[in-house]
């Protein structure tokens, strides 16, 4: 077991890769009463063309079935295993994104119990005919649900409209169409390929004894077998620069238009301390830009262009990202144009310099501290950030190593005109009478 | 948990001297009754005074400020809880030991006075371009609950269910309340709110509680003042019509229940009803769930909340837009389980552990130990989490049902799309 520790935050983090290739992290936190672990795969949404472990051939999955799986590992042939958690009184629960499952609970006792309990039940899948048929319902109403959702749909909207081809459009959960051709089998040839050991992490952090626990997974992952870890092939199709649509509009039940300006970066394939170094980089300078302190987030508040949910973020994956500035606003077409003047503004003339890093270094330093303070947080941020190969950690350091070039580099990255693309939302037209 | 100062008469400060957190976390929370003239002109005080001051007379100049404080989140909001409608100054700040510099903590206390004493006025008013904004982002935040539907149905039930009542009054006002509040009125309300109201500081972190007391008491000058008449009860009416049905253009069917129970927060049997709702809905091994979401498949969400300070009980669904009778249904059968007393062993106990960690779990907060700390101190000066898990240990099924006798459907609310059946 690798022990790392970081002085500055007062933090001890615990590391081992298990002979099948699990990581396993373990980060005490003094004075807690509770644990929480996530048990994640690195497979999402995006991953839906792929050659099966054991073949040669790709195949290409019915969207929504990386989160069609999620729900069905909780069925088991005895039962729901929510029943088992709640008995140790665990709150369970699980999450699928475009890259990752997770799978994770929360408790304040039986921490050995419950890490079992979320080990085994997500290393014994059990699917049949039946059961996938009768989660079709469930899910119909959770899409259903994300349909009514205007911002749900404005995130996807625009998603849809900067990417051609890339997954990366399509809804997480699919849709009541797609998600009726998912059979078990699918589900067993998913689970095969992208949840072996080596292809995913554990993380548990709170009230923890890292010795006894890291043997703990030891052993329970010692008992079981496994096939050879074998490198997984993922099939993702062109993806160009460009964003697919310049811009588009769709009629919902709101009280007032939305909007969002959504703009792609030119490079995608990024890992690692230079992916960490970009993002970081990238969302200073949308801080400067688009934060609560810019001239633009002042005319546009005072003008009321903007209202209390307007919002600005950039988050870069391997394959795909995005950065998002966007309102609720009665003059959608004003503000769309005014974010990109500010975006082009910004590109002939770099308005910044090092008081303003400086300034926003020290609050994203302040935000990452206070996030420190959540178990959860560090959990998925940390898994996420593996994934990448990046380190959670390394987040302190690397911003106090950044330069205005830095985020003049990372910015020129991705304000092309070419990347951007609008999307609003607007109320239904009154019938004329 | 918390040492409490009392700092003036009605005012007091209460510490949790803790370094679990990396940070430190203030709330200073002023109470008032609730009415909707109320709420309305003390949400837009609340965003006019987080704003912008004397000192830093634009939003921009406070918002650098805060970021120079290693992005010190400072913010007011404005809720309620019964018939108290609370306005809150919340801080976080890290705790100066993780940076590489000190002399933060001062700052920040500095900055709280100057956002609570030092308005920016111009001529004895709030300056006016402010004002109209802020009255103006009151609105939008009223108007934007339409556009989430959950939100929304449980909105439109209550306000059918019991109108004018605290249960139903939003804690941001109503667009007409907001509309009609001039500058003068809402200078009268921040003396109001400053001179008259009940005020309880928070603080949590690696801070001592004797240098937060000696803080207040040096610059905040908080004079005393009378704590308010108990209000008395909340009567809940039986609604004028128990039925209604509500369409917009969507696609799911929100169904929205309303029970009434006499079992309030402030009643011997609290912690019965709490164990009760559990059972019934509040998790995803109670029977709304089991029943309705993974034997029927008929929902993605369906549970029960317990809403303590009114005695109101609620069950959401999201539902097909034709299911709404057989959901009714289904629902009140689970219901009519536990008045029978048809709970086992295993949900009893189930309920109970985790009742038992998600109260464990919100300590683990410095929101969470604040939030739970300023509700049950209404109970008793000394609250202590491990007596109120002691008190769900010992209840029986026995007791569950018979709490349950005493539950009510009173009103049935369904907003969907328009049917395309129907004759309007």
């Amino acid at each position: 077991m690798n022990k790392v520790q970081f002085e500055q935050l007062d933090e001890t983090l615990y590391h081992e890769k298990l002979d099948n290739g699990l990581e396993v992290y373990i980060l005490p936190k003094k004075g807690f009463s509770k644990t929480y672990a996530t048990f994640t795969t690195k497979y999402g949404s995006i991953d839906n063309n792929f050659v099966p472990l054991g073949e040669t051939e790709p195949i290409k999955v019915p969207d929504g079935i990386a989160h069609f799986l999620e729900h069905k590992m909780f069925e088991k042939e005895e039962g729901d295993i929510f029943q088992q958690f709640s008995k140790q009184g665990a709150s369970a629960n699980a999450f699928t994104s475009f890259t990752r499952t997770a799978y994770l609970f929360s408790a304040t006792g039986m921490i050995q119990e419950n890490v079992e309990t979320l080990l085994d039940f997500v290393q014994e899948p059990y699917f049949t005919e039946k059961t996938v048929e009768k989660e079709k319902g469930i899910i119909a109403q959770e899409i259903t649900m994300y349909d009514d959702q205007p911002d749900w749909r404005l995130y996807f909207g625009i998603i849809e409209n900067l990417y051609k081809n890339h997954p990366v459009k399509i809804d997480i959960a699919g849709t009541v169409e797609s998600i009726q051709d998912i059979t078990a089998e699918h589900l067993y040839t998913c689970y095969h390929t992208f949840y072996h050991p080596s292809n995913m992490m554990l993380f548990i952090v709170g009230a923890v004894e890292p010795e006894s626990m890291m043997a703990f997974v030891r052993e329970n992952q010692a008992e079981k077998t496994f096939e050879e870890p074998a490198d997984i092939q993922r099939i993702f199709p062109e993806e160009p620069v460009e964003a697919a649509l310049k811009e588009r509009t769709l009629e919902m039940s709101v009280q007032k238009p939305k909007v969002f300006v959504g703009i792609k970066p030119e490079t995608v394939n990024l890992s690692g301390p230079q992916m960490l170094k970009h993002e970081l980089a990238a969302q200073l300078a949308f801080e400067l830009l688009f934060g609560r302190t810019s001239d633009f987030y002042h005319h546009a508040y005072e003008s009321g262009l903007i209202d209390e949910s307007y919002s600005f973020d950039y988050s870069l994956e391997n394959g795909f990202g995005y950065a998002l500035i966007g309102s609720d606003t009665q003059k959608p077409k004003e503000l769309a144009e005014e974010i990109q003047n500010t975006v082009q503004r910004a590109q002939e003339l770099w308005p910044f310099g090092q008081a303003d890093l400086d300034r926003v270094r020290r609050k994203k330093i302040g935000f990452f501290l206070r996030a420190l303070n959540s178990p959860e947080y560090i959990a998925n941020q940390f898994t996420r950030y593996a994934f990448n190969d990046m380190n959670l950690f390394d987040v302190v350091p690397t911003l106090e190593a950044l330069s205005v070039e830095d985020l003049q580099d990372a910015f020129y990255a991705i304000c092309g005109e070419s990347q951007r693309s609008v999307f609003t939302i607007v109320p239904p037209k009154k019938d004329s009478e | 948990m918390f040492q409490t100062i009392n700092v003036a008469k009605g005012v007091n400060v209460h510490v949790n001297q803790t370094t679990q957190f990396k940070t430190i976390n203030f709330s200073i929370r002023f109470k008032d009754k609730l009415t909707k003239e109320k709420a309305s002109a003390r949400s837009v005080l609340a965003n006019v005074l987080q704003h912008s001051n004397e000192v830093y007379p634009s939003h921009t100049a406070l918002r650098m400020v805060l970021d120079d404080l290693y992005g010190t989140s400072l913010y007011m909001d404005s809720t309620k809880r019964g018939n108290e409608h609370i306005v809150t100054l919340n801080v976080e700040t890290v705790n100066d030991e993780y940076l590489s510099e000190s002399g933060v903590l001062e700052k920040v206390m500095n900055l709280m006075y100057i956002v609570l004493f030092k308005p920016n006025f111009e001529a004895g008013l709030f300056k006016q371009s402010i004002f109209e904004r802020e009255k103006s982002a009151i609105k939008e935040r009223i108007e934007s609950v339409f556009d989430e539907k959950t939100r929304y149905a449980q909105q439109r039930m209550l306000e059918h269910a019991l109108p004018d009542h605290p249960a139903s009054i939003s804690p941001n006002g109503t667009i007409d309340d907001v509309e009609s509040v001039t500058n003068e009125l809402l200078v009268a309300e921040y003396r109001t709110m400053i001179e008259e109201n009940e005020i309880e500081i928070y603080a949590v972190g690696d801070i001592q509680p004797e240098t937060v007391a000696s803080y207040i008491r040096e610059f905040f000058h908080f004079g005393d003042r009378e704590k308010p008449i108990a209000a008395p009860p909340l009567e809940l009416k039986k609604p004028e019509e128990p039925h209604v049905r509500e369409f917009e253009v969507m696609k799911q069917g929100k169904l929205h229940l309303a029970f009434y129970t006499p079992v309030t927060f402030k009643d011997e049997k609290f912690p019965i009803m709490q164990l009760m709702n559990g059972v019934l809905g509040g998790y995803a091994h109670s029977k709304l769930f089991v029943n309705i979401r993974e034997k029927e498949s008929m929902a993605y969400y369906v549970s029960s909340s317990y809403a303590s300070q009114f005695g109101l009980l609620f069950v959401l669904a999201g539902i097909d837009a034709n299911l709404e009778e057989k959901a009714v249904k289904l629902i009140l059968e689970q219901l009519e389980e536990v008045k029978k007393g048809n709970i086992t062993d295993t949900e009893l106990d189930q309920t109970k552990a985790l009742l038992t960690n998600q109260l464990k779990e919100a300590l683990d907060s410095a929101r969470g130990q604040i939030e739970i700390y300023d509700q049950y101190m209404e109970l008793s000066d000394s609250f202590e989490p491990e007596d109120l898990i002691k008190r769900w240990k010992n209840v029986t099924k026995e007791d569950i049902a018979a709490v349950a006798q005493d539950i009510s459907l009173e009103m049935t609310y369904f907003l969907s799309g328009k049917e395309e059946d129907s004759d309007e």
